[in-house]
């Protein structure tokens, strides 16, 4: 059982790890809040719940096309989203944004309807079972598949002459147009990467949770707090911040599972109510003491 | 001779007249003109359950009978007490309105409860949160067993049909989930029984193995949910792949097909629910006739709410068809008549509670449908 816990806490960690990366990722190439990064995830469950109905395969075999659907998506959503709005103050990104996350999930209840709806999952539902010890297979999948894209991206950005040109883009937009980079080509396809990352997360995240047109609100909230605990702008620590999501959601409620007289110590304090508390209150604590987040500026790296 | 002809054609004619003149008039006066605003979450965390209650009430005005005229708009009240406040008071300023097709989220039924009563507009709905109907508001009647009867019938289920004694209860964080605890709580007390573990959901949590593990260290004997539908589907699920062998009674989120459809037919072995009825267990003439208008209708699988809805709003409108005319004499009907509806007799308690049976439905784990293992009435 606790193996089991420790599991699902990093396959809910990895998938917000990649809800993260693709919010920072955008929120770096354009200043802007994309307030609807949340509802691209839920999108790309109801994507890939259509690809299944169509060719009924595994997840995994699925995730390729759910992730370049998710990407022209994306680019799209620049052109409406972003670019019109570009010159104008920040803010008015921000409600384009949410404008256009409204769109999304009556769309998607308009096409779907309100029920919850489920992925496939990534290989097959069920468990592992290995010397005595039990491991859901989809999240152990999740885990595998984050890793993964989480190292797949590090390695575009970071190995790869279109990688520097993005990070040029995010860095500093004038000196990258000033050196030839087309930085309006740049920002679109960050767009599209985030969206990609995104979709990844939607389609996993539909299998083991379901899917409901109003879930974007939940998720973008997620990855607000992970890049805010992480440090705004810093990629590895939005992945940071998406695990200690995780671990207050999942293991702060079973240490008593651990250490079994915490549930007479102090049994109101190890539920998920409580530790939903405990993470915002930490995370105005982050905001109070430590601005920058845990990796602040000096490891920050813009994309 | 001639003249008494020439009178009596006149008479005659001018009877005939006056009957032809009389007959348009005649009519008119016997159709019911009632305005039904229906104000129901369609966005927002009980969108599906809304979705029931637009396409019960929905199927019922397309019933009506023919001296009934009705108008009716679905306005979405989302997720907030605000939303329906505005919903209710923008159907208001539009002109007469009969009766309200309201919402079944509690808080926004709590809401809209005081510009019913600055209206004397009745509001039907089918919110299962007992405080509803305990704020001495006339103006609102509840054809859903309310927590009293509904929680009356899971604990009396899980207490004198499974004969369990050690209780693992999980609900919701909302006023419908807290309310149901309450009462279940209260009804085990009353056995003697204090359960051995209780948690509490919001209904973001997605996760819930730190509550399959709390469930497994406690040791019960039964696990009763109060949650809603999609978070229910979510625990099965998830209980299932915990290994959690015991038998679970859960509340009526887990009585909606739609929710049913989320888990695999194994994964509901040993899982029952309580309900106000259920339609694809069929059951009577009335449910199989409503059961495949629904299908035909809408193309979905109806459920408890979605017939809860049907029943209430057929009543209105079988309360104009025999008459009535404004909202008070609306009001009057609901309060003091009684209605044979799909899924049961409906007569109002006082308070406005107008449904007084519930049943448990059970699954077998061979198929999605279940079958009533007992009525409570």
């Amino acid at each position: 059982m606790l193996l089991q816990i420790l599991v699902n806490a990093l396959a809910l960690g990895a998938s917000y790890a990649l809800l993260a990366l693709g919010f920072v990722l955008i929120l770096n190439a354009t200043s802007a809040v994309n307030f609807t990064h949340g509802d691209m995830v839920m999108a790309a469950g109801y994507v890939a719940i259509a690809l299944f109905s169509i060719v009924p395969v595994p997840g995994a075999l699925l995730l390729p096309l759910v992730m370049v659907a998710m990407a022209v998506l994306g680019f799209v959503f620049s052109w409406f989203a972003y670019f019109p709005l570009k010159n104008r103050p920040p803010v008015s990104v921000f409600i384009s944004t949410i404008a256009l996350g409204i769109v999304f999930q009556n769309s998607a209840n308009a096409i779907y309807g309100a029920e919850p709806r489920k992925g496939p999952p990534l290989l097959s539902e069920g468990l592992f079972e290995v010397a005595g010890i039990t491991i859901g297979k989809q999240a152990l999948g999740i885990v595998v598949v984050a890793i993964v894209l989480i190292l797949a991206q590090h390695l575009l950005l970071n190995r790869t002459g279109i990688g520097r040109k993005l990070r040029a883009t995010a860095q500093d937009r004038q000196m990258a147009e000033a050196i030839g980079i087309r930085v309006n080509r740049m920002i679109a396809l960050t767009f599209a990467l985030g969206a990609a990352l995104a979709g990844a997360a939607g389609l996993m995240l539909s299998n083991t949770f379901f899917v409901t047109p109003t879930d974007g609100t939940n998720y973008i909230i997620k990855a607000y707090i992970a890049v805010t605990i992480g440090g705004w702008g810093s990629l590895t620590g939005a992945v940071c911040g998406a695990l200690i999501i995780a671990l207050f959601e999942v293991l702060f409620p079973s240490l008593p599972l651990l250490i079994p007289p915490l549930e007479a110590i102090a049994p109101w304090l190890f539920t998920q109510t409580a530790s939903t508390i405990l993470l915002y209150l930490g995370l105005l604590a982050i905001m109070f003491f430590r601005p920058q987040g845990l990796f602040g500026e000096r490891v920050q790296r813009r994309v | 001779m001639n003249v008494l002809n020439t009178r009596g054609t006149d008479y005659f004619g001018m009877l005939v007249a006056a009957i032809i003149a009389a007959s348009p008039l005649a009519a008119a006066a016997q159709t019911a003109e009632v305005n039904l605003p229906i104000l129901v979450p369609i966005t927002g965390f009980l969108s599906l359950e809304g979705t029931s209650q637009r396409n019960g009430a929905l199927l019922a005005i397309k019933n009506a009978p023919s001296s009934v005229k009705i108008t009716s708009e679905v306005t979405d009240t989302g997720a907030s007490p605000e939303g329906a406040t505005t919903a209710l008071e923008r159907a208001l300023s539009r002109g007469k309105v009969s009766a309200v097709v309201a919402s079944m989220l509690g808080t926004q039924m709590l809401a809209m409860l005081p510009v019913a009563l600055e209206n004397k507009v009745p509001l039907a709905t089918v919110s299962g949160t007992a405080d509803i109907t305990e704020k001495n508001n006339p103006y609102v009647f509840r054809f859903f067993p309310g927590d009293a009867v509904a929680k009356g019938a899971h604990v009396r289920y899980v207490l004198e049909e499974l004969g369990k004694k050690r209780v693992a209860l999980v609900y919701q964080t909302t006023a419908y989930g807290q309310s149901g605890r309450r009462h279940i709580v209260e009804l085990l007390k009353k056995a003697g029984i204090d359960p051995v573990m209780e948690e509490a959901l919001d209904v973001s949590v997605k996760d819930m193995s730190p509550v399959m593990g709390k469930v497994q260290v406690a040791n019960p004997d039964v696990i009763m949910l109060h949650l809603h539908g999609g978070p229910s589907a979510l625990f099965i699920k998830q209980a299932a792949a915990a290994k959690v062998n015991l038998p679970i009674v859960a509340g009526s989120g887990l009585s909606q097909p739609s929710t049913v459809a989320l888990v695999e037919p194994a994964e509901l072995k040993g899982v029952c629910a309580e309900a106000n009825a259920s339609p694809v267990a069929g059951g009577s003439p009335e449910m199989e006739k409503f059961l495949a208008q629904y299908r035909a209708e809408f193309k979905t699988e109806p459920d408890g709410f979605a017939v809860g809805q049907y029943d209430a709003t057929a009543m209105i409108i079988d309360a104009a068809a025999k008459g009535a005319r404004t909202p008070e004499d609306i009001r009057k009907a609901l309060s003091s008549g009684s209605y044979k509806g799909v899924a049961m007799t409906y007569k109002s308690d006082g308070k406005g509670n107008m449904a007084n049976s519930a049943v448990v439905i059970c699954y077998d784990g061979a198929t999605r449908t279940p079958k009533i293992a007992k009525r409570y009435d």
